[in-house]
């Protein structure tokens, strides 16, 4: 079984951000970019597909420039992907969901794999249009907010989970297909030291999209930092009765939420 | 032009290195710290991830890392806990002199099964009755038969009553001094090897140490490493590469001392205004970073030296020196940056001091190292 599972590089959690000069994106300097939480569930998953079904193989997929897009590749290689593939597209077109979706549709589609795995949403811009967008481009079911993907070889088919604000929905979906993974429910394994060392020397396959131009209708016009939060007050204390005890108060005395 | 950049292969081995130290090290620092335990499970996730045997070729199982690589993962691991890492790095000490001294049989002999699985190892040369006098050694290596038979007793040993294998250094005749040292592999099974109890320790509390007693311990002469005469160069050449992780460990130390205490300083408000505010904890912060920063560089000098084929005496010296030095004055600086609360166990900086303070200490004292650069320095001069 062919797998492919699509990746975005985005910007570690702890990264000071800032506007570029234009005020239209991030700026990139400085920035370090790795893999999303979103799209480590997806590679686990991936990885538990492959180790279910004997003689399939994990083909990771990632839009973007460099060297940010070789980097998360590097970090899914380590991991345990068998294969990369980087399509090179200018940020602005990684960042727009529709021209993202167009150009990983455009690297996958000679492949023809029996399943696409993403993340549900970008961890950066969080947009969740990519997983929809390529089931359409790619003319097969999609379905996303998805956890625990099983192959039923017998029924040709894969039953999964999908976590809603409703509860808990058992789906069954033929392949191929492309699936948008929850993030952080099955703990997705660390890459471990001889892999990271192999995954900097494995080649990647280098693509570029027919046409990587983002769509300025569906890229943001501005984009600025929240502003700094004001009025938060730390409650010093040493134990947990204490702690108990200045909140309380403070909500009642200062904040007057409680009688 | 000296090139100071690391290359991507070194950023990705420092990020994990980095994230297991946040992940799976300082949550239980404080809790291992105050108990004295021996986070056994955290050492066998660090080996499982390929972060013990760090010095090892892969050939035999380990990671076969530079001596820079490894003090940049050294570095991280003892943000997280200067006390786990000093456990976790025991075993590149322990196993060093087989990789300079073992013959290619003896390193496919004790290496390969040794990195196959979880296993600690021990490096055992400091005596009772001194550590600095290497060449003062007491435990007695008497030649019997095909072999030899060891009688003594070694203290302070890292490791030692987890290990399933000693590196251990006796004398064939005490007269001989330096020239009677012999070094032999010992495994725990080896009967009459009697470990001691673990000691109650100032600081680097995750770890175990204890003496050890060989008792009338049989050891062919195929586990002798190198030839009779060679035991003390042997010990001085494998301290000659481990010394400079150890700098790696000091500076790891205190960047995060100077962490905590810059974080802080920036919460923390008297008069009206965050301690950042005053010059006078600025000043304080501004040292403490220039300290961590040569620090830092001086361990990545000497292990690149090394590295690049230098013996790596005065350049390693220099490095353990200062970066010990270093972090007792910027694990000092960060409690006082505290105030009273740094005094506290329930802060994280306390410990940073003690933790500090054995790296003044271990492999070698820094008034031995001092020794040490004084005589490489003159003999330029003489
Ligand atoms: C937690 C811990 C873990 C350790 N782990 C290990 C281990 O795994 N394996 C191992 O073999 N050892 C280990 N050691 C031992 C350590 O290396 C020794 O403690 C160290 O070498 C100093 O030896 P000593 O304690 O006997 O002090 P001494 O040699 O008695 O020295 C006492 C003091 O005198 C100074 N001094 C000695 N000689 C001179 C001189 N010629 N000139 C100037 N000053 C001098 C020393 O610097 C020191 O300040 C460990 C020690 C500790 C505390």
């Amino acid at each position: 079984m062919e797998i492919v599972v699509c990746v975005k590089p985005v910007p570690e959690a702890e990264t000071r951000l800032r506007p570029d000069a234009a005020g239209t994106a991030l700026d990139p300097e400085g920035v370090k970019y790795v893999l999303a939480g979103y799209d480590e569930s997806a590679v686990e998953q991936a990885l538990l597909l492959r180790e279910s079904i004997p003689g399939s193989r994990v083909h990771v997929v990632a839009c973007g420039p460099a060297p940010r897009t070789e980097e998360v590749l590097r970090a899914a290689l380590a991991l345990g992907c068998d294969v990369a593939t980087w399509v090179d597209v200018p940020a602005a077109s990684a960042d727009e969901p529709l021209s993202a979706a167009r150009a990983l549709a455009s690297a996958i589609s000679p492949h023809s794999p029996d399943l696409v795995l993403c993340g549900k949403q970008a961890g950066d811009n969080e947009a969740g249009v990519v997983p929809a967008a390529l089931g359409e481009l790619l003319g097969v079911p999609d379905l996303s907010y998805v956890l625990d993907v099983r192959w039923n070889a017998g029924a040709s088919r894969f039953s999964l989970k999908r976590a809603s604000e409703a509860g808990l929905e058992s789906w069954t979906v033929p392949a191929p297909c492309v699936l948008g993974l929850q993030q952080a429910w099955n703990d997705p394994r660390t890459a471990k030291l001889p892999a990271i060392l192999k995954s900097r020397k494995a080649p990647i396959a280098r693509v570029t999209p027919p046409s990587a131009a983002a769509d300025p209708a569906s890229s943001p016009r501005r984009f600025e930092l929240p502003p700094p939060r004001t009025g938060a007050k730390m409650i010093e204390y040493k134990t947990a009765d204490e702690a108990a005890t200045r909140l309380v108060r403070a909500l009642r005395e200062e904040a007057k939420v409680l009688p | 032009m000296p090139d100071f950049s690391l290359s991507p292969e070194q950023e990705s081995l420092r990020d994990l290195a980095r994230k297991f130290a946040r992940t799976e090290m300082t949550p239980h620092a404080a809790e291992c710290d105050r108990a004295a335990r021996f986070p056994e499970e955290i050492y066998r996730k660090a080996y499982d991830l390929g972060l013990m045997n760090l010095n090892v070729p892969t050939e035999f199982g380990g990671s076969g890392l530079s001596l820079l690589d490894q003090c940049l993962i050294v570095e991280e691991l003892a943000h997280g806990c200067a006390g786990m890492t000093t456990s976790i790095i025991a075993n590149c000490l322990a196993l060093e002199p087989i990789l300079l001294g073992g013959t290619s049989e003896q390193k496919e002999r004790f290496l390969a099964p040794f990195c196959r699985e979880y296993h600690l190892a021990s490096f055992c040369l400091t005596e009772p009755s001194g550590g600095s006098d290497a060449g003062a050694l007491r435990t007695r290596a008497r030649k019997d038969g095909d072999g030899y038979v060891l009688d003594g007793e070694k203290c302070f040993i890292t490791n030692a009553p987890h290990a399933s294998l000693y590196t251990v250094f006796a004398t064939v005749d005490p007269a001989l001094r330096h020239k009677g040292v012999a070094a032999f592999v010992v495994p725990r099974s080896a009967p009459g090897v009697l470990p001691g109890k673990d000691e109650e320790k100032m600081g680097h509390r995750a770890s175990s140490t204890s003496t050890v007693r060989f008792e009338e311990v049989r050891v062919p002469e195929s586990d002798r490493l190198g030839p009779e005469v060679d035991g003390f160069s042997l010990a001085m050449r494998t301290l000659d590469q481990t010394r400079t992780p150890i700098g790696a460990l000091a500076t790891g130390i205190a960047q995060a001392a100077l962490d905590h205490a810059a974080a802080y300083s920036l919460k923390r408000q008297t008069f009206g205004k965050a301690i950042a505010e005053h010059q006078a904890i600025q000043i304080k912060l501004a040292n403490m970073a220039q300290a961590v920063h040569a620090a830092r560089l001086l361990t990545w000098h000497a292990a690149w030296a090394i590295d690049h084929g230098a013996r790596g005496t005065l350049e390693s010296s220099i490095a353990k020196c200062f970066a010990s030095d270093a972090a007792l004055h910027v694990a000092d600086e960060a409690i006082q940056t505290f105030g009273g609360y740094g005094y506290m166990k329930e802060y994280p900086v306390e410990k940073l001091l003690r933790d500090a303070k054995l790296t003044q200490i271990y492999e070698g004292a820094n008034e031995i190292q001092r020794t040490v650069i004084a005589r490489e320095l003159l003999r330029a001069y003489a």
